[in-house]
């Protein structure tokens, strides 16, 4: 596997003021942002707002227009096969060989990765995929293909792992699969840098979250910061009153706030209890003014 | 570490290749039956111009004119002019024209009457030797009057070039460099779409986020295009024969066909977004890049034009080596011309498909 003799700086990726535009419409505009190794940095945006062309510049596909990216203390573009070597990426399009095996597809990249006594199987097997191994990928269904793309993330046990939409469109099984392999990923060290349109994958798996509409940052925070700053600290607790059925709200700043809710709890016919925290996408609505769809 | 990568790609291609059952149809396909073509071809000339002659008296040489099997001529003779005309439309016995001559010709001619002697050619036939048999009635008239020529100056034949009186080059020479260019021109399909299959796949994506370098990836399809290209043509060259003169020389010029097909391949490649995008791509290249080995078919028939397509110093090439057995010094104009559009194709071929790259 790819080691490297370089001391492991505090921040895996630092990217400061990067701006790109594609002709005189800008993808990404003063964007900064800051993963350190081991955690999840969720972006989060509609289609257009500037996550793969982000996740592009990182992967060294396109060179920004201003600003600075570094990735593991290196300079990117200008140390890009060194960074590359330590970069896992996981792409929005499923561009595998589909003429080749899944075994033939990862010892393929191995080789472009330099890794040596490369053994496909125990990827495979953590993907899910190992009595597939010597399919064809156009046999694969488009789970199965998406479970293969981040197994070949990983080949070279990246430092930085960058995904790009790694459930879009996925059945619940697959997605919650590829989750458990990222949050592997960042438990062992790696730095995670994954951009998603589902509210719910970023609460789940991200520690951090950044808010992306057009082109900029609008903000990063843990979920819970965020859910915590935004939304209503609120019980809401429905009851069977007779043949219909009743409802209150018990803000929980509200003196005798804990009693209220005991009594209901204890009370006869209590039916649903439910917190009343804004999601991630009420508060993205907030903050851009606008939803996470389209 | 670069050679490695650039190898792992050559041979991923080489899997890719050999799986797509339509490449590996149609490259069997194309050296199976070019072979036969070439074999089938006839490898000799019959330099004997054959003509009808309606008259049977005239079948003896009359002024040495029409003496059989000199001068390139041979006379067919037949017993009236209705079946001279039925032999000449048909083509039988291998006339290209007849010569009805009138039933009284020996004796009008030589009473100094002037009969009507009647010409029978066919559309196509050369207007050169209608004015050749024109010539022949009238040589043939002055014998029967015993009259000498007005004037009959004495012509000296000086041949410019190779004489190949009595050695020209066969339909199967002729068609030599024609089935070479062929082949390497189904490579530069074969090449593109494995381009264009990357390219719309965005597979280069994924290759070029590892620590492949655009020119690691731009060296290994070179490779594996003028490898491919090549490997078919000097086989197909083996099966028919292309290296019994100068093969060192006739290897060279088939590389640098290669690379050439390499270089237009790259470019078709990049500018293919599907199957049929590709194909007619590839077409655009393929059409004007076959017209020089067309017009070897037909010496002396192409334009001057044709001297810039960048296959014509190929066609020279190959035709100086092959057919006339030309030394390299002799072929060096027609292969540095033909190394320059290698390095033009090539060099556009790695830009065009760079540039392609940079905007998935």
């Amino acid at each position: 596997m790819t080691t490297s003799s370089n001391p492991a700086p505090a921040l895996a990726i630092n990217v400061a003021g990067v701006r790109f535009a594609y002709g005189d419409t800008f993808a990404v505009d003063d964007v900064s942002f800051s993963v350190p190794p081991g955690e999840i940095l969720g972006f989060l945006g509609p289609n257009g707002a500037g996550k793969s062309t982000t996740i592009k510049m990182l992967t060294g596909q396109l060179n920004p227009d201003a600003g600075t990216i570094e990735i593991l203390g290196m300079n990117m573009p200008g140390q890009r096969e060194s960074i590359q070597a330590r970069l896992g990426v996981c792409f929005e399009e499923k561009n595998l060989y589909l003429s080749m095996t899944g075994r033939e597809n990862l010892v393929f990249f191995a080789r472009l990765f330099g890794v040596r006594d490369f053994e496909p199987e125990p990827l495979m097997e953590r993907a899910g995929l190992s009595t597939r191994l010597d399919d064809r990928v156009s046999e694969y269904s488009k789970g199965m293909r998406q479970r293969l793309m981040m197994a070949r993330a990983l080949i070279n046990t990246p430092d930085v792992l960058l995904l790009d939409e790694p459930t879009d469109g996925l059945d619940p099984v697959s997605a919650i699969g590829i989750r458990d392999l990222i949050r592997r990923e960042a438990d062992r060290g790696a730095a995670v840098v994954l951009t998603t349109h589902d509210m719910h994958e970023a609460d789940e798996l991200s520690d951090r979250v950044a808010f992306i509409n057009q082109g900029t940052i609008l903000t990063i925070d843990t979920p819970d910061n965020l859910k915590l700053a935004h939304g209503q600290r609120s019980v809401r607790i429905r009851t069977r009153d007779g043949d219909g059925v009743g409802e209150q709200v018990i803000p929980l700043d509200e003196a005798g706030a804990e009693d209220r809710i005991k009594d209901a709890v204890s009370a006869e016919g209590l039916m649903t209890i439910h917190t009343e925290e804004a999601t991630l996408e009420d508060i993205f609505v907030e903050y851009a003014g606008r939803g996470l769809a389209g | 570490m670069t050679g490695s990568r650039i190898a792992a790609i050559i041979r991923k291609d080489f899997r890719e290749f050999s799986r797509n059952q339509f490449f590996v149809f149609i490259t069997l396909l194309v050296l199976v039956t070019y072979v036969a073509v070439f074999w089938f071809l006839p490898d000799s000339v019959d330099e004997t111009v054959r003509i009808g002659v309606s008259n049977s008296v005239l079948s003896t040489d009359v002024g040495g004119v029409t003496e059989s099997g000199t001068a390139g001529f041979a006379l067919e003779i037949y017993a009236s002019e209705e079946e001279l005309q039925t032999a000449v439309e048909e083509g039988r016995d291998g006339i290209v024209a007849g010569i009805a001559f009138p039933p009284n010709f020996f004796e009008s001619t030589a009473a100094g009457e002037t009969p009507t002697v009647r010409l029978l050619v066919p559309a196509g036939l050369p207007p050169e030797i209608q004015l050749l048999l024109e010539g022949a009635v009238s040589e043939i008239a002055f014998g029967i009057a015993g009259v000498a020529p007005p004037v009959d100056p004495i012509t000296e034949a000086v041949i410019l070039g190779a004489d190949r009186a009595g050695n020209q080059i066969s339909l199967r020479e002729q068609m030599l460099p024609m089935i070479l260019i062929m082949v390497l021109m189904v490579e530069t399909f074969a090449l593109s779409s494995l381009v264009a299959i990357e390219v719309q796949q965005r597979t280069v994506v994924a290759v070029l986020a590892t620590p492949v370098r655009i020119v690691d990836f731009l060296a290994a399809k070179g490779i594996f295009g003028v490898g491919l290209a090549l490997s078919e043509v000097v086989l197909l060259g083996l099966l028919i024969g292309a290296f019994a003169v100068n093969a060192p020389a006739v290897f060279v010029i088939l590389l640098l066909g290669a690379v050439l097909v390499t270089g237009f391949g790259m470019i078709a490649g990049s500018y293919g977004h599907d199957f049929v995008g590709t194909l007619l791509a590839s077409m655009l290249f393929m059409i004007p890049l076959m017209i020089p080995a067309f017009g070897a078919l037909f010496p002396g028939s192409s334009p001057t034009w044709v001297k810039v397509l960048p296959t014509y110093g190929l066609v020279q090439a190959l035709i100086d080596v092959t057919a006339d057995g030309k030394s390299w010094s002799q072929i060096a104009p027609s292969l540095l011309l033909l190394a320059a559009w290698c390095l033009a194709a090539f060099a556009a071929g790695a830009f065009i498909l760079r540039r392609r790259v940079a905007t998935l």
